[in-house]
């Protein structure tokens, strides 16, 4: 019996290509999204969770702030409370990591490199990163000892053994290789190449700057409370006396490594931190595409059922009972989406590296999470076989034979409502997803338009310069020579996501306790101008101003400060009464020199806040070239060229501010970018519904359309009449779709601080597109039949 | 072995309903050919309907063999379909997506029999009406008489004990309607198999040994 089912689900799908098509390319396409969606979710839910003992794995964060304010919090601590805590009774390990960008020379060649770690000797142990050579409880208990990964050994030394050889860092220091460790997964923060053991920094351990991530494996994850004690006691006593009498806050809080990806408040700049909302819309995406593509199913089947009744008429006059029909019916939803199911996998494995891409993630099918997706494709294939057929089956199998057979009568369609709301439901789906990807869109324009206070068009970016003051001013000068160069500077951060926290205090006309925190940033004497901030008030540098604060002993030194307005603003001053004003920062005396207009020095997602430029010399890391002039590749060949003759150790390394910008908004991009192409699957695969409910409508009024075109009625008429009813759906799923599309969107924009508006023309656009690509579809079919010779069709029945 | 005690059928229409067939009374034996006939609208095939057991009349009751099947539960009811009733109707009814051997072979399959069994029986049909060599094809690719040829091929493949035909050669021409019914005469002589056959035609009519004449939903006579 079940061989002829299947025979009859054969020959029944190959006689309706038309239907069949559009089942099996609807329901294919939503399974290749499932499964790529499905995939990025999976990598997103293991990220940091497959360590052992992950669960007694805490990383600490910083929380300081002012009476009142909202405490920053961040990710990184002083490198002294590693030893501050390490013999608390709760702790089992600590591991401090340390993050720089380094350059490694090895066989007369050179390589920046951006993974690069500093971690104490226990990194090892505490993670669980698998060592292909080497021992995890030594390779990093001395100075100048690294691990590397396992692509790191191919890159450097090929096919030689690695352990014993040594790789000089920076052009100054040898570290020789201790270990070589398996590559980190793609699902995990700490994706290192390079492991070098902290103690080679021999940086004195102190509570003042915190550049350092601090690890902890504890012994029960039940002694937090107590832990958390410990610590607050701890952060307590680094207060100053002032500090606790004015309310200042310090706290070092545990973060469960399993949820820094998702959940973690605290800035981090290791890597790309997850989101879970755009997980959820992922997730939704992926459960809606393939619900569509369902409803298509359901919806086709159904709406045949005229022609498909006469043949359940015919099967039960013959002696066929209901259930024998009905599981007829589900074998043939069963081959559809097994096709389906065929056709999807290899879709989303070709489709594969272009999602990696688009995502920006490195998923692969095979591997531990690609071998759950198949376990979950079964769930699926049973799941949909399931759903799909259920419908159908119970609803045509449910025909009485006598209705059908009474002579040329055939039963009249039924299910429409239920059809009519399922397409509503599909248009409201897609509906919701393209106004979704409208407002991403919008946003990332408003964000890209918007003034930023400063210009950071034609800026090239060069990493990694080493040298002294007179060093650098000679390569100045000589960019500066370069046609197309207009204006060179230095500092140590990119101007459009600078991340220092200082604090001001001693600040002329204040009491002697009152402190701000404010963001700072060291400059050199051409910043303003080459990055186009400008001044309200007092003046741009000049060499005098430099040479204050060339001196090598620094309490020597006469510092100048450029406040923005907000700090003006925040200190009671107006910008000409700040002009000359007396400050100290982080111990740095000084005066005031100028006013700076307000200017966008991180994400939109915060207000502007206090910052002040400062000139130093002591710390820049990236040197600035304004170009002007169109040819700048010739322009970026000729500084490269000139980097080579001064800085030969170190390899030309350069990149643009638009992309520092740009990376800012990464997981937005991302997103928006995401959204877009499945919002664009969504609408497809809602429209194949329609255009198979229109092929069936349309042949099912083929006799009515005769009929009116015999009486008069014109192309038009016909292909109005039958595009109505559709037109009028996707009103109905507009007005479903645009409150909850609002509301969504409204939320999202919240999270920035600057924010495009909402307009009605977003919705219209919306509108317009979803009722034009329904109507578009519809029209296909209807106007090939509002054409047709009505005695054609009048014959024909 | 069939029994028709005061059957009536009627279908509510708006606030009143519609009388089709009122107190009907009818025997038939075993073995008997019988034509019903009567104008447009007379009930016959309702009648006919409520033989074959696809409806339910409104009162009365309907003995096959002896037994009660007018209250009979779908289970039941299908269990005689497959076992003793055979339909041949009008627009032949064959399933587009079957070959002509599948056809024939589909009322075997809800009896559950064996492949080798249906094989068996199928074959004998096709042989028997001279068919074997269109047994691959498609039913859009026969004639009108051939593919009520394989109507009645369907309908006896299963052995059934009576056949029920609803206007069997209404779209045929005489040529094909005469063959038809003379099938059905041998049908009726040779295998004893109990026919019952609505009809407008007098002449199809003669083929039988009994007439009914039906009018208004009352016999006739």
């Amino acid at each position: 019996m079940w061989k002829n089912y299947f025979k009859i689900a054969v020959k029944n799908l190959l006689k309706r290509k038309l239907y069949a098509g559009i089942n099996v390319f609807g329901l294919a396409t939503a399974i290749a999204c499932f499964v790529l969606l499905a995939l990025y979710l999976e990598n997103e839910w293991t990220y940091d969770r497959w360590y052992k003992n992950v669960s007694e794995i805490y990383r600490l964060r910083m929380d300081y702030g002012e009476k009142g304010e909202k405490p920053v919090q961040i990710a990184l601590t002083p490198n002294i409370l590693a030893t501050a805590i390490k013999d608390l009774p709760e702790i089992q390990k600590v591991v401090r990591v340390y993050h720089r960008d380094v350059s490694i020379q090895y066989d007369n060649k050179s390589w920046n490199e951006k993974r690069f770690i500093y971690a104490d000797p226990s990194f090892f142990q505490l993670f669980s990163f698998s060592l292909k050579a080497g021992n995890a409880a030594t390779v990093l208990n001395g100075p100048d000892m690294v691990v590397i990964s396992a692509s790191m050994a191919k890159k450097y030394f090929g096919d030689t053994d690695p352990i014993g050889k040594t790789l000089l860092i920076n052009g100054k220091r040898s570290y020789q290789v201790t270990g070589v460790a398996v590559d980190p997964p793609s699902n995990t923060h700490l994706r290192f190449d390079f492991v070098a053991s902290y103690s080679t920094l021999q940086f004195p351990e102190r509570w003042g700057s915190a550049n350092y991530y601090t690890y902890v494996q504890v012994q029960q994850p039940s002694q937090l409370a107590s832990l958390q004690a410990s610590l607050t006691a701890l952060a307590r006593q680094q207060l100053s006396d002032e500090e606790r009498s004015s309310g200042a806050n310090l706290n070092f809080v545990p973060e469960r490594m399993a949820d820094i990806h998702l959940h973690s408040v605290a800035a981090d700049l290791t890597e790309q931190k997850g989101d879970i909302r755009y997980n959820y819309i992922f997730g939704l995406i992926g459960g809606m595409l393939l619900i569509i593509a369902c409803v298509n199913f359901m919806n086709l089947a159904t709406a045949r059922s005229t022609e498909r009744s006469r043949e359940v008429g015919v099967r039960k006059a013959l002696g066929a009972q209901r259930e024998q029909l009905f599981w007829q019916f589900m074998m043939e939803s069963a081959l559809l989406t097994g096709i389906a199911l065929g056709i999807g996998l290899v879709l989303a494995r070709l489709l594969l590296p272009a999602f990696n891409q688009l995502a920006d993630v490195q998923l692969q099918m095979s591997g531990a999470g690609g071998y759950r997706i198949y376990a979950i494709l079964v769930v699926v294939f049973f799941l949909v076989s399931f759903v799909t057929g259920i419908y159908p089956a119970l609803f045509l199998s449910g025909f009485k034979p006598v209705q059908v057979l009474k002579g040329s009568q055939t039963a009249t369609p039924r299910g429409r409502g239920i059809r009519q709301s399922l397409v509503v439901f599909q248009f409201a789906a897609s509906i919701f997803f393209i106004i979704c990807t409208l407002i991403v869109q919008r946003q990332m324009q408003y964000i890209q338009h918007k003034k930023l206070g400063l210009d950071r068009s034609e800026i090239v970016a060069l990493n990694g310069f080493k040298g002294d003051v007179q060093a650098l001013e000679s390569f100045k000068g000589r960019l500066l020579q370069l046609s197309g160069v207009t204006n060179v500077t230095a500092a140590a951060e990119s101007p459009v996501d600078i991340q220092g926290g200082y604090s001001i205090d001693h600040i002329q006309d204040r009491p002697e306790s009152y402190t701000l925190n404010i963001n700072a940033l060291p400059i050199e004497k051409d910043y303003l101008k080459t990055v186009g901030i400008g001044l309200l008030s007092g003046e741009d540098l000049t060499r005098a101003d430099i040479a204050d604060i060339l001196s090598e002993q620094s309490e020597e030194r006469k510092y100048h400060f450029f406040l923005n307005e907000t700090a003006v603003r925040k200190l009671g001053w107006t910008p000409a009464s700040a002009v000359g004003k007396r400050m100290m920062l982080n111990g740095r005396t000084g005066t005031v020199k100028g006013v700076m207009k307000d200017f966008h020095f991180a994400s939109m997602k915060s207000k502007i806040e206090p910052i002040v430029l400062f000139p130093e010399y002591d710390w820049f890391q990236q040197i600035y070239v304004k170009t002007g002039g169109s040819d700048k590749q010739r322009v970026i060949a000729a500084i490269g060229a000139l980097w080579k003759e001064v800085q030969p150790a170190i390899p030309f390394d350069y990149h643009f501010l638009d992309d520092d910008f740009n990376r800012m908004y990464k997981s937005e991009y991302r997103v928006g970018a995401v959204l877009g192409v499945f919002a664009t699957l969504v609408m497809v695969v809602s429209c194949l519904g329609l255009l198979g409910l229109a092929a069936l409508t349309t042949q099912q009024r083929t006799r009515e359309i005769g009929i009116r075109k015999v009486l008069g009625a014109s192309v038009t008429n016909v292909v109005a009449m039958l595009s109505k009813d559709f037109v009028r759906l996707v009103l109905i799923a507009l007005l479903i779709s645009i409150p909850a599309a609002w509301y969504i969107g409204h939320q999202w924009l919240e999270a920035f601080a600057y924010h495009a508006a909402l307009s009605m023309g977003l919705f219209l656009i919306a509108g317009v597109l979803a009722i034009g690509v329904a109507l578009l579809t519809v029209s296909l079919q209807s106007v090939k039949a509002a054409t047709m010779n009505p005695v054609k069709s009048l014959k024909s029945e | 072995m069939i029994q028709l005690q005061k059957i009536s059928k009627h279908y509510p229409v708006g606030f009143g309903k519609n009388e089709i067939l009122k107190d009907i009374d009818l025997t038939i034996e075993e073995g008997e050919f019988v034509s019903i006939m009567g104008p447009s609208g007379s009930g016959k095939s309702t009648l006919l309907h409520i033989l074959g057991l696809l409806e339910e009349p409104s009162a009365g009751a309907y003995l096959f063999q002896g037994e009660r099947v007018d209250k009979m539960n779908e289970k039941k009811r299908t269990q005689l379909h497959r076992g003793a009733i055979g339909f041949v109707f009008q627009a032949y009814h064959l399933i587009d997506e079957l070959t002509v051997y599948e056809n024939i072979e589909t009322p075997l399959l809800y009896k559950s029999l064996s492949g080798s069994e249906r094989k068996s029986k199928v074959a004998d049909v096709l042989d028997r009406f001279n068919m074997v060599a269109k047994k691959d094809l498609f039913p859009n690719q026969l004639s009108g008489g051939q593919q009520q040829l394989v109507g009645i091929a369907r309908a006896i493949v299963a052995e059934p004990r009576v056949i029920l035909a609803d206007e069997p050669t209404g779209n045929l021409h005489s040529d094909q309607a005469k063959s038809i019914m003379e099938l059905f005469k041998q049908l009726n002589e040779q295998d004893k198999i109990t026919i019952v056959q609505v009809t407008h035609s007098d002449l199809n009519a003669t083929y039988g040994n009994r007439i009914i004449q039906i009018r208004d939903g009352h016999i006739q006579g």
